[in-house]
């Protein structure tokens, strides 16, 4: 994970290639007449297969930097690479299309379809990939494994608004999920969530990283989360103020709130 | 059903209260639209045949030398230049089997005169009116005294003319030997019944081609009005074609009867005045033995045989097509035909010699095409703020959809279809409605006699109508209408990104 590279993936024994590398990255957002400093040089590199979370308080950066890296947003200094494709100059369509074929999204509101059922909101990104040719019957199979894997095998007809927010969640990974992304961003995917939902949603996340090998970066001011975390980005005021891995003191040390100050 | 129109059709359902608001205005748009077609449809068709069937046929047989092709509502009254030879025009269209029927006629300003020195005028459409009325279908209606014959003097004057006349030089013509009809006089004139000036002939002054004129008393006949299409043809008064040719200085048919002499007519036409008082011609006049009708040259009321009433000089020919859509044909074929046959005329269209009157459906259409435009330019503008207000209250939606990799132009996709599936259904159904109505004002048959919906019916019947062609511009009209409301709405949709919908989150 760490500038350094050293953070250890999940797979024993296996240096992976950096599937996210950034550097030197500011963010300003215009204000009116001043300017906010969102990001103010981030360097950070993460492995493919990595559980990442990054931690901070609200105003530090975590959703910029988690918008930058899933091509949502585009920095104003530094540069971007995503699976070795430098996005830092491309366009709109093509930022688009990593969006698309590279990452996944998981959002705080469980951003679904109103229209579409649990089903069609998966098959979603699938029928926009045109370009991989694929059947009716073969997008239909993938959406349905999909939400199997998420435990909503019963649901699949349902409108989100008939699911609790917990399900939509699970939709929500499914979707993320069904296009088989380099990478699945999640910004604090159980803040909506009781912290019962919010485990089970994590140890879903967590699972589908060891099974499927997909690289999650995730935001949270939960501190419980980070013992699903391989590793923790620290951010404060733009600035990424301690990377570590969960076997660190100092990260085991935040996650029991010695180093959150008792923010949940 | 394709991703796209499936989210668009269950968004339409789940945001009812806007589909049906946009929907309501696009019907309303729509029925008008179709509705106003029809009439003018209708207008244009009634007028067209009303025309060609009760004033002018399908074509117009008009001199070589006519430098324009508008004869019959000639700008200032201009006079229409004679045909010669009408003989070898006639035996052209008598040959002809798609003609049903023609009829030559004289059209003309005339001055008319009274004793004060007040000048009106009239236009006057010299005819045989037996033939005239066979020919247009008992398109005059005798409202006093009677009709002409074909051996008839005199002038039936219309309605209309009869009451300017009163306006402009204070006398009311009467049918000679009828009486005044009192529920025929104008509030004004009965008002001042005694000092009435009435009269039963009118002194006409019509020009000729070499600027010399001519008065010619003229007995009125008749009082007559035009069964259709009166607001048009009430400036037209109809007299016997001696009596027009008389007035205008034409080729009258006792002219045509004198036999002149190589010499004469030598003496006649030219210009040269030692010749006309050369020795050698006098000489040769005194001592030729030949005896003239000199009565035929200065005066032809003394002519007591029948005359042939076609060898005088005509400047128009209705012509009247079996088949009123082979216009374009039968023009190509008797323009070749009178020029081969030497004839120095030439034909033009009927909608061609009337000039603007031809063209009123047109207009008429434009003002209504203007008027549903100004319809659906309420209806795009309430229509675009609806749907850009749908847009706006989906940027979560729009933004998520753009965040897991729709391309701009999905979204673009997804909200024109919305507005196409609305504006096909409601718009459909408003085009399908206008088609009910049009069918059901056919059915009823209104009829009426006020002017100005005679004009606007086309005749005296409403008789809307709507063929595919009208059909389709309506559809054309509601596809622009959709596609220009929907254009910012889409600008507006497309210009969502994902970082709004988080932003708004």
């Amino acid at each position: 994970m760490a500038a350094s590279g050293k953070y250890p993936a999940h797979i024993p024994g296996r240096w992976l290639m950096n599937i996210i590398e950034m550097k030197n990255i500011r963010k300003d957002y215009p204000l009116g007449e001043t300017v906010v400093h969102a990001l103010r040089g981030v360097d950070l590199s993460v492995k493919e297969g990595e559980f990442i979370s990054i931690v901070g308080p609200s105003g530090s950066g975590k959703t910029t930097l988690l918008n930058i890296i899933g091509c949502i947003d585009t920095p104003t200094e530094g540069s971007v690479r995503i699976a070795d494709e430098d996005i830092t100059a491309l366009d709109d369509k093509k930022l688009t299309n990593i969006r698309l074929f590279k990452v996944g999204f998981i959002f705080q509101t469980f951003n679904l379809i109103p229209v579409l059922n649990l089903l069609e909101n998966v098959e979603f990104p699938l029928l926009l990939m045109k370009d991989k040719g694929w059947s009716k019957d073969d997008i239909r199979m993938r959406a349905e494994r999909c939400i199997d894997d998420v435990g909503l095998k019963d649901f699949m007809n349902h409108r989100p608004a008939e699911l609790s927010g917990g399900q939509r969640q699970r939709v929500a990974i499914a979707r993320a999920l069904v296009t088989n992304p380099q990478i699945v961003l999640a910004d604090e995917p159980t803040a909506n969530l009781d912290s019962e939902t919010g485990a089970t949603i994590l140890k879903l996340m967590k699972r589908l990283n060891e099974t499927e090998n997909v690289t999650f970066v995730f935001s949270t001011h939960d501190p419980d989360v980070l013992q699903y975390a391989s590793g923790v980005i620290k951010i404060r005021d733009g600035n990424i103020i301690e990377k570590a891995g969960t076997a660190s003191r100092r990260s085991k040390d935040w996650a029991k709130g010695k180093g959150a100050k008792g923010r949940r | 059903m394709g991703l796209v129109t499936k989210i668009a059709w269950r968004n339409i359902q789940r945001h009812r209260g806007k589909s049906f608001v946009i929907g309501i205005i696009l019907f309303m748009g729509a029925l008008i639209m179709t509705i106003g077609n029809g009439v003018i449809s209708g207008m244009d068709k009634g007028l067209r045949e009303n025309i060609m069937n009760r004033f002018t046929g399908q074509v117009v047989i008009i001199s070589k030398n006519q430098i324009e092709d508008n004869v019959i509502f000639t700008p200032m009254g201009k006079d229409v230049e004679v045909i010669s030879g009408y003989d070898t025009i006639k035996k052209v269209l008598q040959g002809r089997d798609y003609i049903a029927r023609f009829m030559p006629a004289a059209k003309g300003l005339t001055l008319i005169l009274n004793e004060s020195g007040d000048v009106g005028y009239a236009l006057v459409l010299g005819v045989k009116f037996g033939d005239y009325q066979k020919m247009f279908l008992n398109n005059v209606r005798l409202v006093e005294g009677s009709f002409l014959t074909n051996d008839d003097r005199g002038v039936l004057v219309s309605t209309g003319n009869r009451s300017r006349i009163y306006d402009e030089q204070g006398f009311w013509l009467v049918p000679r030997g009828a009486g005044v009809n009192e529920k025929k006089l104008p509030p004004e004139a009965r008002a001042h019944r005694a000092e009435l000036d009435v009269r039963d002939s009118i002194v006409l002054m019509g020009g000729s081609m070499e600027n010399t004129s001519r008065d010619l008393m003229v007995e009125v006949k008749g009082i007559v009005e035009y069964e259709y299409l009166d607001e048009f043809w009430k400036n037209f008064n109809i007299m016997d074609i001696e009596s027009f040719r008389e007035a205008f200085q034409y080729v009258t048919a006792s002219d045509a009867l004198v036999e002149i002499p190589v010499e004469k007519k030598k003496l006649l036409e030219t210009d040269n005045l030692d010749n006309l008082f050369g020795d050698t011609l006098v000489e040769k006049s005194v001592t030729t033995d030949r005896k003239y009708d000199i009565t035929g040259l200065i005066g032809k009321k003394v002519v007591q045989k029948r005359l042939d009433v076609d060898a005088g000089s005509y400047n128009l020919v209705f012509v009247k097509l079996k088949d009123p859509d082979r216009i374009g044909k039968a023009l190509d074929d008797l323009n070749v035909r009178l020029k081969k046959a030497g004839a120095e005329a030439r034909a033009v269209s009927w909608k061609e010699a009337v000039g603007q009157i031809g063209d009123i459906a047109m207009i008429m259409r434009a003002v209504t095409i203007g008027f549903v435009m100004l319809i659906f330019f309420v209806a795009i503008i309430i229509i675009m703020n609806t749907l850009s207000m749908a847009a706006l209250e989906r940027v979560s939606e729009i933004g998520m959809m753009r965040a897991v990799g729709a391309q701009k132009s999905f979204i673009a996709r997804m909200f024109f279809a919305e507005t196409a599936m609305i504006s096909f259904v409601f718009g459909g159904v408003g085009i399908l409605a206008g088609m009910a109505v049009v069918y059901l004002l056919n059915l009823l048959g209104i009829t009426t006699d006020n002017h100005v919906l005679v004009l606007l019916f086309g005749g005296n019947v409403f008789r809307p109508l709507l063929d595919f062609g009208d059909i389709l511009i309506g559809v054309t009209e509601l596809c622009i209408v959709t596609a220009i409301a929907a254009l910012y709405p889409l600008r507006v949709a497309r210009g969502i990104t994902p970082l709004d919908a988080i932003m708004r989150d």
